[in-house]
């Protein structure tokens, strides 16, 4: 581990791609599977996530120096769960839709693992604005994961994209795309694309 | 100070508790009377949506409600009268499968067709049980007949029932589950409903 010397682009590179928090760390998966049915709750949930870790990264990091050792993790958890909490207030009263739409997932943004990976493996050894970059390209590579799965499911599920229709009314729904399953088949799909590069251009 | 003392930990404990829980009181606080309108919103567009009436903005909405349905109290029935015609208006809640279903439905005065229905608020299964917010399905209560023993939810071929005479309406694929406790909660609206009119 030498993530104190990475810079920022090192650090891109490695949340988008080499160390992708889903198909590399394979973190966050429930709600990868929860929330990727349509497209729309899916860019505002991965919104969400996006602004969590960065956030929660750049506090957690300043505040490093005063936190105690033994009581860390739940020091965390609070930092964490109170930008959670505060995204869903807001929301709550000015996207009462989406907010709506959501339901219960916003609340489990906390429980999230990447969020926690991020800020216990990086964010404690690391300055406050390195963090904050990498907890907001942490939150892009679970989005980018997210958004492919979600066209994909979208798509077969409901023959439309982001609510409109595009296949027209003869096309028949695949049901098992609206269901977590064909989640799960698509991100092993998918995860065995990505490996499959990685590892030709490591050979190469 | 030593960071691993007792004393430490407990102070930063409830310091960092204390900031963190009264910043969310705040923000709660703050936003507080734009969620209660945002909800008082919802559920006079559901009372408009069911009986037909579509409103240009929120105002118009809020203003549209009151002239229709007055004081509305909880769940009660409301006898209301739209364009000429005599209905029965009630705001209903009911189990559903992972939640409370919450919801307004509509009925002509005899209680012998559907106006209309529409849901306010649910827990089920988004993409699944959670479609019986979409328009496809809660559409195909308006105008149906209610036949004595009540309405019937079929396993339709996916797509919506659009037979009016029938008295049954297709269930959600995939959400059989959902569609049998949205059933038993309209049947037992049905017989409220029939109860008050």
């Amino acid at each position: 581990m030498n993530q104190m010397t990475d810079s920022p682009r090192t650090i891109l590179k490695k949340n988008l791609w080499t160390d992708n928090p889903i198909f590399v760390q394979i973190l966050g998966i429930c709600s990868t599977l929860a929330v990727t049915n349509k497209l729309a709750n899916t860019l505002i949930m991965t919104a969400a996530v996006i602004f969590v870790t960065g956030l929660s990264n750049i506090t957690v990091s300043a505040l490093k120096g005063l936190i105690p050792r033994k009581v860390r993790m739940i020091a965390q958890t609070i930092i964490i769960a109170f930008y959670v909490i505060i995204v869903d207030i807001v929301l709550r009263a000015y996207l009462p839709d989406i907010s709506k739409a959501l339901g219960p997932y916003v609340g489990l943004i906390i429980t999230n693992c990447i969020i926690m990976g991020r800020a216990e493996a990086f964010a404690q050894a690391n300055p406050p604005m390195l963090s904050l970059w990498d907890g907001l390209t942490s939150g892009a590579g679970y989005m980018g994961v997210l958004v492919i799965i979600a066209v994909v499911r979208e798509l077969l599920g409901s023959g439309s994209l982001l609510g409109f229709q595009v296949f027209g009314p003869n096309f028949t729904n695949w049901t098992i795309m609206v269901m977590p399953p064909s989640a799960f088949f698509l991100l092993g799909a998918l995860i065995w694309g990505a490996k499959t590069i990685m590892i030709k251009k490591e050979a190469a | 100070m030593n960071r691993d003392s007792i004393i430490y930990v407990v102070i930063f404990t409830f310091f960092t508790a204390f900031v963190f829980v009264f910043l969310i009181a705040l923000a709660d606080n703050a936003t507080a009377a734009q969620v209660a309108r945002n909800q008082e919103l919802v559920t006079a567009e559901a009372f408009l949506n069911v009986v037909g009436k579509q409103s240009d903005s929120s105002e118009q909405a809020l203003a549209d409600f009151k002239n229709l349905f007055g004081q509305v109290e909880g769940e009660a029935v409301v006898k209301a009268n739209v364009d000429g015609t005599p209905m029965l208006v009630k705001q209903f809640h009911g189990q559903g499968l992972w939640g409370t279903v919450t919801g307004v439905v509509a009925t002509d005065a005899a209680v012998e067709r559907f106006i209309g229905l529409d849901i306010i608020s649910h827990a089920e299964t988004p993409g699944l049980g959670g479609r019986i917010e979409e328009d496809w399905f809660k559409e195909q209560f308006r105008g149906e007949k209610i036949l004595p023993e009540g309405i019937t939810f079929r396993k339709g071929e996916g797509g919506a029932d659009s037979d009016s005479e029938n008295s049954a309406v297709d269930g959600i694929t995939g959400a059989s589950l959902t569609s049998a406790a949205m059933e038993v909660i309209i049947n037992n609206e049905i017989k409220t409903l029939r109860e008050a009119k």
